[in-house]
């Protein structure tokens, strides 16, 4: 792959970062009351006085504050959870994010692999049965806010037929025999949240795919191939699928932002302790060190999504490598 | 667009002539879309709905004015049963309905304001002012937005107090509208801006220039009525964003109990542990409205899209 366009991308990536960052100083400069008591509340004074230095806040906000802050940052210092008083940020998410992972990592493979498929068979077989419900369930899908998903399932699921339980991920105050007992457990859990999450997901990949292949479809290439006298699943198999799959790639990655927003609320629907969780019990004790902290992990993971995205679409494509 | 005046003996008929002609051809090229056709009725009864809930279906209840028992299931007297505190859940998705749709409206307006500017903006001046722009607009295209607005609404709201009454709104909703219009907006300034680039190249430009229009003039006169059509397609489908984030920001705690918008009733339904009891209408009437709005403006927005932009590549 060309160095350059590596570069490029990578140089994008950080400066995008580097903006993050700034943006994060920006809110923690709006923050209610003044900068030093939003970090240091009810502490003694010689504790306050080693993060009042800390954090530059006895010198001027540019650039001193800024730099400190930064320096903070890079070193992974997000400062102190307010609600648990003595635990570090970087702690609190470090604790929230596995869940969050299993959910979502589960939840995306499941989705891209039923969701391409479905896309690129419908799109094919456009204007045919199994378009004209997928298309359909898809749209609606597609305006239905995932939380909705999760209760519809929750009611008829857990509430309705008892078969899975209604929150959490492990049952409370539970003890195990062995490691499979646990792992079931773990399993009966993750059904539900990880059903919504995929079936959410599903319908936006299915749209984006569909789209992509009808209009790979109409390629020039592709009558080519027709003219040639390929059999169709050949030409849908070698011609159309790869060069569909592109605007897939980076669709994919430009939704991971969407897709967040989802995953909060589907953790909040069925009590999954994860980032989502965190996020709207930080919200409500207006833990702003957190909030602040998850928005930093997310952010820049969705960067470097974009940026995993650009580097597989330089693989994919040789054109864009310029 | 350019009503060039072909008589000069009445140019103003001859201008007025034009546009109903343009308007019934634009009507006539709207109804070949059924789906763009369903999705208008759909929203000219939601804005029915918005515009006199009080008349169909009495005043908001509250708490003290509740007119059914706790949980009650769907009967004749509450079609849609009712919530934890006894209040009538028709009335409370009817009532919703207003908030839902004006917060989606006003957050739509200031996102297509920003999104319009900076595109026309970038697009037009070009050069180091549009590089920055757009370096700025990618950066919110990048940014998970939504978590954005979830950190900014509470910092806003405590800056202002969340009792406050903003040009007649309750704090709480005007900050949902900030809020979201401030993280929206940068996919419609990057669709303007592709827009604004091509206008800016035609000859009527150049003649605006060379006769001594200044920039601002330009912009807003030659420029803006060119972009018209892309806005209007795009406002469309802003609204249906707008409405799902405000749902989605009052589901996580952020709604306005006193003025309960559909998000608001979702996330009380939610916390009263609805789904698990069972009382799905306590849930079903307001996540349905959500949908079928929604739903609506995408159809709607897509089928003005074909209309509007013929070039466009047509994506269904």
């Amino acid at each position: 792959m060309g160095g350059r366009y590596f570069a490029r991308k990578l140089l994008q990536a950080i400066i995008t970062i580097a903006f993050i960052v700034l943006l994060n100083f920006l809110l923690f400069r709006l923050m209610p009351g003044s900068p030093d008591r939003v970090l240091a509340r009810n502490l003694p004074l010689d504790v306050r006085q080693v993060l009042l230095e800390r954090w530059g806040l006895d010198r001027p906000v540019f650039p001193d504050q800024f730099v400190a802050y930064f320096g903070a940052t890079l070193q992974g210092d997000l400062g102190e959870s307010f609600k648990f008083q003595g635990v570090s940020v970087v702690d609190v998410l470090a604790q929230r994010i596995w869940p969050t992972l299993l959910l979502f990592g589960f939840g995306e493979v499941l989705a891209i692999i039923i969701g391409l498929a479905l896309g690129a068979y419908s799109g094919w077989k456009r204007g045919g049965p199994v378009d004209y419900v997928g298309n359909g369930i898809s749209l609606i899908l597609y305006s239905m806010p995932y939380f909705v998903i999760g209760m519809i399932l929750l009611m008829v699921f857990s509430g309705g037929l008892g078969w899975f339980p209604t929150s959490g991920m492990f049952e409370m105050g539970a003890t195990y025999g062995s490691f499979v007992d646990q792992l079931l457990d773990f399993l009966a859990h993750l059904a539900l949240p990880l059903t919504t999450v995929a079936i959410g997901l599903i319908g936006q990949y299915s749209i984006l795919m569909r789209a992509s292949i009808i209009e790979t479809l109409g390629e020039d290439y592709v009558t080519t191939a027709r003219a040639k006298g390929l059999t169709e699943g050949y030409i849908l198999r070698r011609h159309a699928l790869p060069n569909a799959m592109l605007p897939a790639v980076t669709l994919v990655a430009i939704n991971m932002g969407y897709v967040i927003a989802g995953a909060i609320t589907v953790e909040l629907v069925f009590g999954w302790p994860g980032l989502g969780t965190l996020t709207v019990e930080a919200l409500n004790s207006r833990d702003y060190p957190v909030l602040q902290g998850v928005f930093l992990l997310l952010s820049i993971s969705v960067v470097l999504a974009n940026f995993a995205a650009d580097l597989i679409y330089g693989i994919l494509d040789p054109r864009v490598r310029t | 667009m350019t009503a060039a005046s072909v008589s000069p003996a009445n140019p103003r008929r001859e201008r007025l002539r034009l546009r109903m002609h343009s308007a019934r051809e634009f009507v006539g090229r709207f109804a070949q879309h059924p789906d763009g056709v369903i999705g208008l009725a759909i929203l000219i009864v939601f804005s029915v709905l918005a515009l006199i809930p009080t008349l169909l279906v009495g005043r908001l209840e509250t708490a003290t004015i509740a007119s059914g028992l706790p949980l009650q299931g769907p009967d004749a007297t509450h079609i849609l049963g009712t919530d934890d505190l006894g209040r009538d859940i028709l009335n409370l998705t009817v009532h919703g309905t207003r908030i839902s749709m004006l917060i989606g409206l006003l957050a739509t307006l200031v996102t297509v304001v920003i999104g319009t500017s900076f595109g026309i903006v970038a697009g037009y001046v070009g050069g180091v002012v549009d590089a920055i722009l757009m370096r700025i607009t990618d950066f919110f295209l990048v940014l998970p937005t939504f978590v954005l607005a979830l950190i900014l609404a509470p910092i806003v709201l405590d800056l202002i107090g969340s009792d406050a009454l903003i040009l007649g709104i309750r704090a709480n909703l005007f900050v949902t509208v900030i809020v979201i219009g401030v993280t929206s907006w940068a996919s419609t300034a990057r669709i303007i801006r592709s827009q604004a680039l091509s206008v800016r190249e035609r000859m009527f430009v150049d003649r605006a220039r060379v006769i001594g229009g200044s920039s601002g003039h330009i912009m807003r006169r030659h420029i803006l009525p060119n972009v018209v059509n892309l806005i209007v397609a795009n406002t469309v489908l802003t609204f249906a964003g707008a409405v799902l984030t405000e749902t989605t920001l009052a589901f996580v705690g952020l709604g306005d109990p006193f003025d309960p918008s559909w998000g608001q009733i979702l996330n009380a339904a939610e916390s009263r542990g609805a789904p698990g009891l069972g009382a799905w209408w306590f849930f079903a009437p307001p996540a349905a409205c959500v949908v079928l709005v929604v739903l609506a403006f995408t159809l709607v927005g897509g089928a003005l899209d074909d209309v509007l932009n013929p070039r466009a590549r047509l994506r269904r």
